[in-house]
């Protein structure tokens, strides 16, 4: 019979360096292709279902809840309510630093909310900042100078301080 | 009560860790030989190996089924994985109760696994699962998505932070009695209001912790479990899913972002099964709610309370393994350790634990009737459970 072989024992864990720096092209799709041209002509647009008649925005080509096709594009107003935000804190790769306030606002005419981020807030006590923004103020849509076909081509800007 | 299909009948662990220097399989096999081992059985005598894992760049491991499913004794058997996010385990569990209630085996070997401590770029990966079109651009991650609800909750209900991290502190507390909990200092509601801002209204200590572990359990037919061996029957599941976008809930006449309406129609049809009127029915309770604020989303939709009455609640005791009534997380929960892959899976198994009277130190008294609930995507996916001990 042969004699087992000695191993080492407690060797140090050995760790491998990993990489997974991947490139990606996505297609937005019809509906999210429109949506980002009409934001070049400074409009929000929504999609509407025909079924449950709620206006979806930023527009889908499809209502979930109903699973059937949106046949019809509505403008919707630059205006809207703040319903519920938070406040960023750490910084992240192509964002501007933090403190960002993000945020989903019903804007006026519209059944579904649109994340962005929101701006005009006094972010120097971060407290007294969120505790302002939990009364749902108003705030209104900002383009930006050159729309590159992306949501940040536009946020917004609580109204209070807009005037 | 009705009649149980399936029972689980063992559990193994491997301790939650914000990191372990094992390889994956090499975890998988310890997770699974202890749960085999708890079930008094083999790994011949499994049908079905069902595994769990989300989501892979996390782990940097493209389809890790390749290598994880082989170490949890999946060669010559029938075999898949799931992945939807956070309900990944308990999504993994249902599928293998599915399989066993279909009669394509008598038991089954369900494991789900967590490795995000590989991953040096955590922030960035977590906004990779949001929609590239619409939201990524945002900055969205785990974390502000559960601010966002945050937020929410005081603007209409009136929660505080200070109610908040009152949540925290008894999970902590709890965790303290669990070895397999990654934190286990008792941090206190004035350290939890202290600790580091992530993200308005969100503090670290309102969040869980990055972690690493493997859950495993054994689930058979309910017609052979039985015997010297405990098992925990499961009378009631469900499980339901809602729309991905979260702005399209606010404003919800039938169901707002906060109101978890998949989470109340998981818990009605799972309680109607079980023969229970609410969570209330329940001795032990675990949450899946990786923050202290989305654990007072659940109350409502368990039946704990009315969804304006949270505050009020969350102002007593309520949920301490010393009050008189139901105890919550008795393994100190998501906040105390919540490898992804694996936690709502982990939420069964501490259940499954109580009513067998196999939980340690961390064993609530009596335990007989337990209630785990599992929560993913967004709050998109939500699941029940009933347990009882016999």
């Amino acid at each position: 019979m042969t004699e087992p072989t000695a191993v080492t024992n407690a060797v140090e864990p050995l760790t491998i360096e990993g990489h997974w720096n991947f490139d990606y092209t996505y297609y937005a799709g019809e509906a999210a292709s429109r949506f980002f041209a009409e934001l070049r002509n400074r409009r929000i647009m929504g999609s509407v279902c025909p079924e449950c008649h709620r206006v979806l925005v930023p527009a889908r080509g499809f209502c979930d809840a109903c699973f059937v096709a949106t046949d019809d594009w509505v403008q919707v107003s630059d205006h809207g309510t703040l319903e519920t935000f938070t406040i960023l804190t750490s910084s992240f790769p192509g964002l501007p630093e933090p403190p960002l306030v993000v945020g989903y606002v019903m804007l006026d005419g519209a059944t579904s909310a649109v994340l962005n981020f929101v701006s005009g807030i006094d972010l120097s006590d971060l407290d007294a900042a969120g505790m302002s923004l939990l009364g749902k103020p108003r705030v209104t849509v900002r383009f930006k100078e050159a729309c590159e076909g992306r949501i940040t081509d536009f946020s917004f800007i609580l109204d209070e301080s807009a005037s | 009560m009705r009649a149980a299909e399936t029972a689980i009948i063992g559990v193994g662990q491997t301790p939650y860790r914000r990191r372990h220097e094992g390889s994956t399989p090499e975890l998988v096999q310890s997770a699974v030989r202890e749960a085999l081992d708890h079930a008094g059985v083999s790994h011949r005598d499994i049908d079905i190996v069902v595994g769990g894992f989300a989501p892979d760049a996390l782990a940097g491991e493209n389809s890790p089924d390749k290598r994880f499913l082989p170490a949890a004794g999946a060669v010559g058997k029938w075999s898949l994985r799931i992945n939807t996010g956070g309900t990944t385990g308990i999504a993994a569990a249902y599928a293998a109760m599915d399989l066993l209630e279909a009669g394509h085996g008598d038991l089954a070997l369900v494991v789900a696994v967590e490795r995000m401590a590989q991953a040096r770029s955590v922030p960035a990966i977590f906004n990779s699962i949001f929609d590239p079109i619409y939201e990524r651009d945002t900055g969205l991650s785990t974390i502000s998505m559960a601010a966002l609800r945050a937020s929410r909750m005081m603007a209409r209900w009136g929660y505080t932070r200070e109610q908040w991290a009152g949540i925290a502190e008894r999970n902590f507390s709890h965790a303290t009695r669990n070895p397999l909990a990654q934190i286990r200092t008792d941090y206190s509601r004035e350290d939890v209001l202290t600790s580091r801002m992530l993200s308005w209204p969100v503090r670290q200590l309102d969040a869980c912790p990055v972690s690493e572990g493997v859950c495993a359990m054994v689930i058979s037919r309910a017609e052979l479990a039985g015997g010297p061996r405990p098992s925990a029957h499961v009378r009631g599941r469900a499980t339901f899913s809602d729309s991905y976008n979260m702005g399209d809930r606010i404003n919800r006449p039938d169901g707002d972002l906060v109101e978890l309406q998949t989470l109340r129609l998981a818990a009605e049809r799972a309680f109607t099964m079980a023969g229970i009127g609410s969570a209330k029915d329940a001795d032990v309770v675990e949450i899946h709610a990786p923050f202290d604020s989305a654990e007072a989303m659940a109350y409502a939709p368990l039946g704990f309370c009315a969804a304006q009455d949270g505050p009020e609640l969350v102002s007593t005791r309520f949920g301490h393994r010393d009050d008189s009534g139901v105890t919550v997380n008795p393994s100190g929960g998501p906040q105390a350790a919540n490898p992804v892959g694996a936690t709502a899976l982990i939420r069964l198994a501490e259940c499954a634990l109580q009513v067998m009277n196999a939980a340690g130190d961390r064993q609530v008294p009596d335990a007989s009737l337990a209630v785990a609930t599992g929560q993913g995507g967004s709050t998109q996916f939500s699941t029940c459970t009933v347990l009882s001990a016999d």
